[in-house]
């Protein structure tokens, strides 16, 4: 049982703290399409900078840094230059993955894969069969509560949250949506930038281009799953990790008699599925009420 | 945000940016052509060209090819151009530009090139085409050699290898995607096992990506956790986190795909199913640039040429568990008489690609 939960947890980690970003910029009314982008930033240099610098605090540094960096550069592209948010999170996507590549063929002379020395920092065996997670995995629930506190629970949230439902409204009482906007877009780079370093570093100490392989377009369907609400959007993440471990458990058990291919489907028709389901539910529809005011603010 | 209120202001702002934007694409589009045309003027006397659709860095199949391709034009005083073509869109395009630049011969690899291939060959008669790890082209076409490989009857060895290796006597296999060739792979693998021992499990699973480490490694640690101690990957950067779940652990062993991996498995790795994708392409294009080379042909290689072979590492000769080295060494001579079978038809592997 243990070795299952140790499972679940190391793939819904890194999906958990990019689904909170997705739910930060969502309460601020940005559909964050760029998850995927941000979260590929986020591992690579997490990995290069281990590699460059030997110190993981560094490398964690440098990605929480670039990935802030392409956060602001989002936000001044959907508010300044006023581009279509869906279409600036999909350039930002593919920024994050042609620019990754590009960058560690220009560092290493190769594109495909680094490997680190070391990762994130492990529980250690005090923690009895859950030590071989990383200290990221620990703090995950204390980062969901955390983001569950400051959306509900502090003047700062309760404007960001206002800045993406009814902008106007915010501003008539004081805020300014657009730098609310550009503080949820900083707080989901940090945490992309947790979430990719967890995916790379957390375990496996190896970037691979392209490594993402669709988490952050995932983590997008939780939030929307979740209804943009911290604690119900991370275990939506949960759910979809539980999926996915569940589709491998199927390979291994009906490899013979059902199709690969469908067994691996798994997670993704449970995204569809739940994106379906909370369309059906007040909460789906009210998360996906930002699009509709993000145009006229 | 008061000047989202005043329309002239948006929109001469928005007309200022919208043409430094379109001047700026346009620089960094000039930019670019001006860039490939100089490259491709400057090789413009002949030259070899490798295009290779996967990444290099990956320590296999795409560094071998560039190494290799980079000794062959040193060798032979000739230039060496090594194109990464990521998007199949792009293919035709790619191989098109080096043609009409004048390449004498083109490499690439996979079944996705070779429809460009006979697109373009015909148009191209002083080029050579050759598509390594490729379907025979139906019908051949004179200036155009496919190449494919046995790298299942490396797999069937590493199979035969796994059941005198195994103590739970469950073996697993890791692949990226599931195509023909990679069930083949498995399905040779299963029956060197089974040839051993008919009551092993032998379990495929894929990860659905050949660059998705981290579930190469949900899978193996699910295949570990289940009772499987012998893993054959097939599924390039995906195994770094094969290779990760299987260091976590005692006593579980792996084949893998280069010798480049041995290092990042030493106690894990016993072996490698290798395809030296470098050999192959240094054999084929050396062969183009001699005279009596000869198009319009399927050449179907691998075992006993050096491309591709099963092999011990020699790491895990060294810091593997005692009682497992010693049992890789005794059973060697096994495999070295079965692959004499192989090679000389007295055994016979069947080439299944349905799983």
């Amino acid at each position: 049982m243990n070795d299952i939960i140790v499972a679940i947890l190391r793939s819904g980690t890194p999906l958990i703290y990019v689904t909170m970003a997705g739910v930060v910029a969502q309460r601020a009314g940005i559909w964050n399409l760029g998850l995927e982008g941000l979260m590929i930033i986020g591992a690579c240099t997490a990995i290069v900078g281990i590699v460059l610098t030997g110190s993981f605090a560094l490398a964690m540094l440098i990605a929480i840094i670039l990935c802030v960096l392409a956060s602001v550069l989002l936000w001044f592209v959907i508010e300044k230059l006023k581009a279509n948010p869906i279409i600036a999170g999909l350039g930002l996507t593919g920024l994050g993955l042609g620019g990754t590549s590009l960058a560690v063929q220009a560092i290493f002379g190769s594109q495909a894969a680094v490997t680190a020395p070391f990762g994130v920092p492990k529980l250690g065996p005090a923690f009895g069969p859950f030590g071989v997670l990383s200290i990221f995995v620990l703090a995950m629930p204390f980062a969901v509560f955390a983001m569950w506190v400051l959306l509900r629970r502090t003047r700062f949230g309760l404007r960001l949250a206002a800045s993406g439902e009814h902008p106007f409204a915010a501003r008539s009482v004081g805020a300014n949506p657009s730098r609310m906007r550009l503080a949820a877009l900083i707080i989901g780079g940090v945490l992309c930038a947790i979430g990719g370093a967890e995916l790379a570093a957390g375990s496996l100490q190896i970037y691979a281009q392209n490594m993402t392989a669709g988490r952050g377009f995932m983590a997008f369907a939780a939030v929307i799953f979740g209804a943009a609400h911290p604690i119900g959007s991370a275990f939506a993440a949960l759910f979809f990790s539980v999926v996915g471990a569940l589709g491998i458990r199927a390979q291994l058990l009906f490899g013979d008699a059902v199709p690969h291919d469908l067994l691996l489907a798994l997670p993704y028709i449970a995204t569809v599925f739940g994106v379906w389901l909370s369309g059906k539910l007040r909460g789906g529809r009210k998360a996906a009420t930002g699009f509709a005011e993000l145009r006229d603010y | 945000m008061t000047s989202n209120f005043d329309d002239r202001a948006i929109l001469a702002a928005g007309l200022n940016r919208r043409s430094f934007i379109k001047a700026g694409a346009s620089a960094a589009a000039l930019a670019a052509v001006s860039g490939a045309l100089s490259k491709v003027a400057y090789a413009a006397d002949g030259f070899i060209a490798l295009v290779h659709t996967q990444a290099a860095g990956d320590q296999s199949a795409v560094d071998s090819m560039i190494a290799k391709i980079n000794q062959l034009a040193q060798e032979k005083g000739v230039q060496a151009r090594v194109v990464y073509a990521q998007d199949p869109a792009t293919y035709e395009t790619i191989f098109r530009t080096l043609a009409d630049a004048g390449a004498s011969v083109i490499v690439s690899t996979f079944n996705e090139v070779g429809e460009p291939f006979k697109a373009l060959a015909p148009s191209y008669p002083k080029t050579k085409w050759i598509q390594l790890f490729g379907d025979a082209i139906e019908p051949p076409l004179p200036n155009v050699v496919t190449v494919s490989y046995d790298y299942y009857l490396g797999c069937y060895l590493s199979g035969l290898f796994a059941a005198r290796m195994t103590k739970s006597g469950k073996i697993g296999y890791i692949g990226g995607i599931s195509i023909p060739p990679l069930n083949a792979d498995f399905n040779a693998l299963k029956a060197g096992a089974l040839s051993v021992n008919p009551d092993l499990t032998v379990t495929a699973a894929f990860a659905g990506s050949f660059q998705d480490p981290a579930k190469g490694q949900e899978i193996a640690t699910q295949m570990f956790n289940d009772g499987i101690d012998y893993i054959q990957t097939d599924s390039a950067a995906t195994d770094g986190g094969i290779i990760a779940a299987a260091n976590e652990g005692a006593g579980r062993m792996l084949s893998t795909l280069a010798r480049a991996q041995y290092p990042l498995g030493p106690k894990s790795i016993v072996g490698i199913v290798s395809l030296d994708f470098g050999q192959s392409l240094y054999i084929e294009v050396g062969k183009a640039l001699g005279a009596e080379w000869a198009g319009g042909k399927h050449v179907a290689t691998g075992l006993g040429t050096g491309v591709v072979e099963f092999e011990l590492s020699p790491l895990y000769a060294e810091q593997g568990p005692a009682d497992r080295v010693a049992k890789s060494k005794e059973i060697w001579a096994e495999i070295e008489k079965t692959k004499a079978g192989i090679l000389d038809g007295s055994i016979v592997v069947p080439f299944n690609t349905t799983l």
